[in-house]
């Protein structure tokens, strides 16, 4: 095979590789970017920059993939979310006119509210933290809130309680303000 | 780490005969339960086929890198920028300092004071003449050991046995085969650049017309250890730490001595007297691989590393530093944001 083909094959081969990653990671990207952000548009959005990032700097079949899809993820919601605070109460009643109709209409104001400020609270904490929180209850295992974060497995534990911690303190204090 | 899915037998077994860790559990998991309450929110209709589509004409639209350097945290950046100048100007000097008439193959560096002038000055060598690159440098980002070493004609890469703490412990493996570099020196064009600035050429020895120097460099390899996707979007990670190994520069001459065209290159305007003195000072140039220095920016020092003579750069701040050395024809460089002595660390442990 000459160059020329062979480096056809290759492109050929990413390009195959990629797509199988992005079947395979993209509902969990856009996971993530929606625990953040409670807004499936907005997280689509970012999962698709994420991918598109990955693809600019990376090898899809790298080991790592899956992991620094789920870490970028994080980090790139989290930061539209404290980008877009001021933003957020629009944001969330949208969200929950998409995902809620059938519920009641003063308990659909409960919960916006509820969302609201917890988006608030997440918007602060610390990057780690917040990370932490949300790749776990975006449903990853602790081994892969580990690949992503970039840390031991056994320091998960202690992350998620702290961050659990430091979550419900912001809430608190948002709501007291 | 019970209300991991992924948590094994003994500890749920542990668990069910223990009142204390039942108690703890229920008030951990009580904790759990809320928060997951709080983040709870409808699940995201996704559409994956429009989705790829919707990144695929993106992809199409802006082509990938092939590999790009992280953004820069604001007080890392003169240091990398130094960083990145010492490594541009590895072959030119040594280029200036070896015997162009023998193939030469430096066993130990030596650290060379360069200033800013002087990196201006040394890129004003296009103006002298043509460089041709015979086999162009072509660095390339792969995802295993063995695809860097197929790259770079065999080389492996360096294996790190202690990576300090702090450091994103994901490798991406960079590699580029040998690249060549023809420089062929014009009496016409040094003219034209001297009468540009004013100046007149010094008298050029015989020969010097058309003289050619090829400097050969690599194959080279190495690993990063770190974030590569860096950037707004993340402000808790850092500067990757690169190790990486790379055949030592060759270079060899026509027509004209070393003497003749280090005169040449060390006459140019703006070379500052420090770099010449330092230059001239290299004791045996056939045999030693300058490593310049940017003095505004870091400090170094000779230091003994794999059991051979060793430059390393920085501090003990963990801002940044590197080392730099010479085994068997191999030059071998560990940089990154950590501390100085973490940087001999990793050197002397490399396998």
């Amino acid at each position: 095979m000459n160059l020329g083909a062979r480096r056809m094959s290759n492109v050929r081969a990413d390009d195959e590789a990629f797509e199988a990653l992005f079947r395979s990671e993209y509902a969990r990207v856009v996971g993530i970017a929606n625990r953040v952000l409670a807004d499936s548009h907005e997280a689509e959005d970012v999962a698709q920059d994420v991918f598109i990032d990955f693809h600019r700097l990376h090898s899809a079949s790298a080991d790592y993939a899956p992991a620094w899809l789920h870490r970028a993820a994080a980090h790139a919601s989290l930061n539209r979310l404290r980008g877009a605070r001021r933003r957020l109460r629009r944001e969330v009643a949208q969200a929950a006119e998409e995902g809620e109709r059938t519920m009641d209409p003063q308990k659909q104001v409960e919960v916006d509210e509820d969302r609201r400020r917890v988006r608030e609270a997440l918007a602060r904490l610390a990057p780690k933290p917040a990370a932490v929180l949300v790749l776990r209850a975006s449903g990853l295992s602790y081994a892969e809130v580990a690949g992503a974060l970039g840390v031991g497995i056994g320091q998960i534990g202690t992350m998620l309680r702290r961050a659990e911690v430091a979550l419900r303190k912001e809430v608190t204090r948002g709501t007291s303000d | 780490m019970v209300d991991d899915p992924d948590v094994g037998r003994e500890d749920a077994a542990h668990l069910e005969g223990c009142a204390d860790c039942q108690t703890l559990f229920k008030s951990i998991s009580d904790d759990a339960l809320s928060v997951a309450s709080m983040l709870a929110v409808p699940d995201a209709r996704v559409d994956v086929t429009r989705g790829y589509d919707r990144v695929r004409s993106a992809r199409a639209s802006s082509p990938r890198l092939g590999f790009r350097f992280p953004a820069l945290m604001p007080r890392s950046r003169p240091m990398v920028l130094a960083l990145a100048a010492t490594f541009a100007a590895i072959a030119i000097l040594a280029v200036v300092a070896q015997d162009f008439k023998t193939n030469i193959q430096p066993n130990s560096v030596t650290p060379v004071p360069i200033t800013v002038a002087d990196m201006q000055a040394l890129t004003l060598l296009g103006n002298y003449g043509t460089v041709t690159w015979t086999k162009p440098p072509n660095l390339q980002v792969v995802s295993s050991a063995a695809d860097a070493a197929s790259v770079a004609g065999g080389m492996q890469p360096p294996v790190v046995t202690n990576l300090p703490k702090g450091v994103f412990p994901n490798i991406t493996y960079a590699a580029m085969p040998q690249a060549v570099a023809v420089f062929t020196f014009s009496s016409d064009k040094a003219a034209a650049a001297a009468g540009q600035q004013g100046k007149t050429l010094p008298k050029m020895p015989a020969g010097m017309d058309g003289a050619k120097l090829t400097v050969t460099v690599g194959p080279a390899v190495g690993e990063i250890f770190g974030d590569l996707k860096q950037g707004s979007s993340a402000s808790d990670i850092s500067l990757p730490l690169i190790v990486g190994k790379s055949a030592a520069p060759t270079a060899t001459s026509t027509q004209v001595t070393v003497k003749q065209m280090e005169d040449v290159i060390l006459a140019q305007p703006g070379i500052s007297p420090e770099l010449k003195a330092a230059i001239k000072a290299i004791g045996n140039p056939s045999s030693t691989l300058p490593i310049p220095i940017p003095v505004a920016f870091t400090t170094s020092r000779t230091v003994t590393v794999q059991g051979v003579q060793g430059v390393a750069l920085g501090d003990n701040t963990g801002v940044g530093s590197g080392v730099v050395w010479v085994k068997n024809g191999v030059v071998y460089a560990v940089a990154g944001p950590i501390k100085q002595s973490d940087a001999i660390d990793i050197a002397n442990n490399l396998k």
